[in-house]
């Protein structure tokens, strides 16, 4: 019986084990900046998720100082390969909560700053972030998809 | 599932130990505390010993601002700052306001006039330019 870790290897693709890690390396990297440069200004980053009025300051100051780890750890999960599924998984929910919020916001006519990549990002519009979201979701959802591929072919 | 739940509570770690650091420097219960939120009835009536900034972006300042206010945001903080500083002196009392009571470019303002600047009397103007409007 082979361990979890083992079926999930990467030996059987359709897509090419150095596009994948190329994608794991981009995915990974980009989030393990974005965590860093949260980490460095967490009262910021608090701000910022206040800005969203989705989540009362109470909430919004405790997740300033766990989302950017959590960030980094996934990020650090997909280049390193080790809880990678999980890391994956917590991913793909994190992008999609910030696709869902953005929208909300934007339907709800708030001026926000994401807040993604600290000041790089202040100036970002709309579109610049929904883009950016969007491409990374699709990202994730490819190497998940492949790693469900994989999982289905070493189990038969 | 399993592997999430480790790197979420790995997460935590950090968190935790950060959150201990900056347990003396952040503003648990609301983003900017009673003490440093000001109301437009209690600024004006500060008068003359008032400063008041304008957090708003350059567009907004020259539509319309408060009168006598001095633009100071973000995206030409470096340039701004000096400009402000020559009109600050320590007994007057600094007024940040933004847009709306939901923007939050004046508390990023006011806490970077504080820690940045290293300034003492810096306020944020509770519902911004909005309520000043209002109450004009």
């Amino acid at each position: 019986m082979k361990s979890a870790s083992s079926i999930l290897s990467f030996q059987s693709s359709t897509i090419p084990r150095f596009v994948r890690r190329i994608a794991e390396f981009i995915v990974g990297g980009i989030f393990i900046y974005a965590g860093v440069i949260k980490a460095l200004d967490p009262i910021r980053f608090a701000s910022d998720i206040d800005n969203y009025k989705i989540l009362p300051w109470t909430i919004s100051v405790r997740l300033a100082f766990y989302l950017p780890w959590l960030e980094i750890f996934c990020g650090l999960a997909l280049i390193l390969r080790r809880l990678y599924l999980g890391g994956l998984s917590i991913l793909a929910a994190l992008i999609s909560v910030f696709v869902i919020a953005t929208v909300a916001a934007k339907v709800r006519g708030l001026d926000i700053t994401c807040g993604c990549f600290g000041h790089a990002s202040k100036n970002w519009n709309f579109s610049t972030h929904l883009g950016l979201d969007l491409v990374l979701f699709g990202l994730v959802i490819s190497l998940l998809c492949a790693c469900g591929r994989n999982f289905t072919t070493t189990e038969r | 599932m399993r592997q999430a739940l480790i790197l979420v509570v790995l997460a935590f770690l950090p968190g935790i130990g950060q959150a201990l650091y900056f347990r003396d420097k952040v503003s648990w219960q609301s983003p900017v505390p009673a003490s440093e939120m000001v109301t437009v009835a209690q600024a004006r009536a500060w008068g003359r010993n008032a400063i008041w900034v304008d957090a708003r972006p350059d567009v907004e300042f020259e539509r319309d601002h408060v009168s006598g206010a001095v633009p100071l945001n973000e995206d030409r903080w470096n340039e701004l700052l000096p400009r402000f500083l020559a009109t600050w002196s320590p007994e007057k009392r600094v007024v940040v306001y933004c847009s709306s009571q939901s923007c939050n470019a004046s508390r990023e303002v006011a806490r970077r006039l504080r820690h940045e600047a290293q300034l003492k009397n810096v306020f944020v103007l509770q519902g911004g330019w909005e309520e000043w409007l209002e109450k004009k």
